[in-house]
């Protein structure tokens, strides 16, 4: 697989896999599960559309399956993964910067990650255990998670506008238009 | 601006009515993680199954036209790379299929839609997998994507409150509007008022 599979229009798909350190799993977790109550550290990253962290604790064997040897991780694997706007290198470059007051609690819990949890040595860790994407699919990969948002706010404030200016004159409507909207 | 996602989770409980688990969700957007074991063929096969899905458009016309998936991936995880003690450094026996998606709509209604209207698309890309049950019929195909995902435990969306009909709708609008904005005041009052009619009629559906 290449790197060329990571990219759908401008968007890109990143995702590592790191081992997570034995005894960690559960307060990961916890950590990992609470990151809401003060809103997600995502939203720092604004060339981000989605992301998630999984915690993967093994394979699943199924002996009906036909399998014919059983398949088990070693340790449990942190996955991170985020549809972001962009190339993977500058977003990498932001995220251990923005990220790197969580990024102790959560990678720092993780087998090999530097004592630096940030920059450069973050960032190289992450690459490391980077896995590539066999197929990304974007349904809108040509905007910007910036275009999608800003796009949402002027729907909204088209139907607004279209709601309050029923009735208008021309002339009226044209002029309200042009304070609605402005002219380029 | 549309405000970032700083929301909380739903605190729907465990699993919601529509079956997705609670960390899977984030306003409208939904995860969800399924890893898959795939027997040995598949890890020739699925790198040109997927270079071609890439290359011919129509291919995944379809995935386009449901309309429900924002972003969705399949990944196939042949090692792991190596960081040290206490991890093994070993080679896995078998590659597996990393797959997500980002939907919105609910857990139950996704995997029907995929079922019913990607069965063949479904099938070559799990074809491979050990257990893959087909498509068709959705109960056993339901309960082996169940016993292979994995809920998230932390899920972000940057426009929650967004489906995926309102965003390219949204979009849609702004390219209309733009033609619009341009031409509004070298227009006299009633070459607007015409063109704003012919403009909410064209954007309507996406309003």
């Amino acid at each position: 697989m290449s790197s060329k599979n990571n990219v759908n229009g401008q968007a890109s798909g990143f995702q590592s896999m790191t081992p997570i350190r034995p005894g960690e799993e559960h307060d990961l977790r916890a950590y990992l599960e609470a990151m809401h109550e003060n809103g997600s550290p995502l939203a720092r990253l604004p060339r981000t559309h989605m992301a998630r962290f999984v915690i993967v604790e093994n394979f699943h064997n199924d002996p009906s399956w036909g399998q014919r040897k059983e398949e088990h991780l070693d340790l449990w694997y942190l996955i991170f993964t985020s549809n972001l706007d962009g190339d993977i290198d500058s977003y990498l470059d932001e995220l251990c910067e923005a990220l790197a007051p969580e990024a102790r609690e959560i990678w720092g819990r993780c087998v090999g990650c530097p004592e630096e949890t940030k920059g450069d040595a973050l960032k190289a860790y992450l690459k490391h255990n980077q896995i590539d994407c066999g197929f990304f699919y974007a349904a809108y990969g040509s905007s910007t998670a910036a275009e999608v948002e800003a796009a949402l706010a002027q729907r909204d404030q088209v139907i607004a506008f279209a709601t309050r200016v029923q009735g208008l004159s021309d002339e009226e409507l044209q002029r309200s238009f042009l304070a609605e909207f402005g002219t380029t | 601006m549309y405000a970032r996602a700083m929301g909380k989770l739903p605190s729907a409980g465990p699993v919601t009515a529509t079956g997705t688990a609670s960390h899977n969700i984030h306003g409208h957007a939904i995860a969800i993680t399924v890893f898959s074991t795939i027997k040995w063929w598949g890890k020739a096969v699925l790198p040109v199954l997927f270079a071609v899905t890439k290359r011919v458009p129509k291919l995944t016309e379809t995935l386009v036209q449901l309309s429900f998936i924002h972003f969705a991936r399949w990944s196939v995880i042949k090692e792991l790379p190596y960081n040290g003690e206490p991890q093994t450094k070993r080679k896995l026996r078998y590659p597996h299929m990393y797959f997500e998606s980002n939907f919105n709509g609910g857990w139950e209604e996704y995997i029907d839609a995929f079922s019913h209207i990607l069965t063949s698309g479904m099938a070559a890309f799990w074809g491979s997998s050990y257990g893959f049950p087909k498509a068709l019929p959705t109960a056993p195909f339901k309960k082996y994507i169940q016993v292979n995902e994995t809920e998230a435990s932390h899920y972000y969306s940057a426009y929650p409150d967004a489906t995926i009909t309102m965003i390219k709708g949204a979009l849609d609008v702004d390219e209309k509007l733009a033609s619009l904005k341009r031409d509004a005041a070298k227009l006299d009052p009633a070459a607007f008022g015409t063109a704003y009619q012919r403009f909410l009629t064209e954007a309507q559906r996406s309003l």
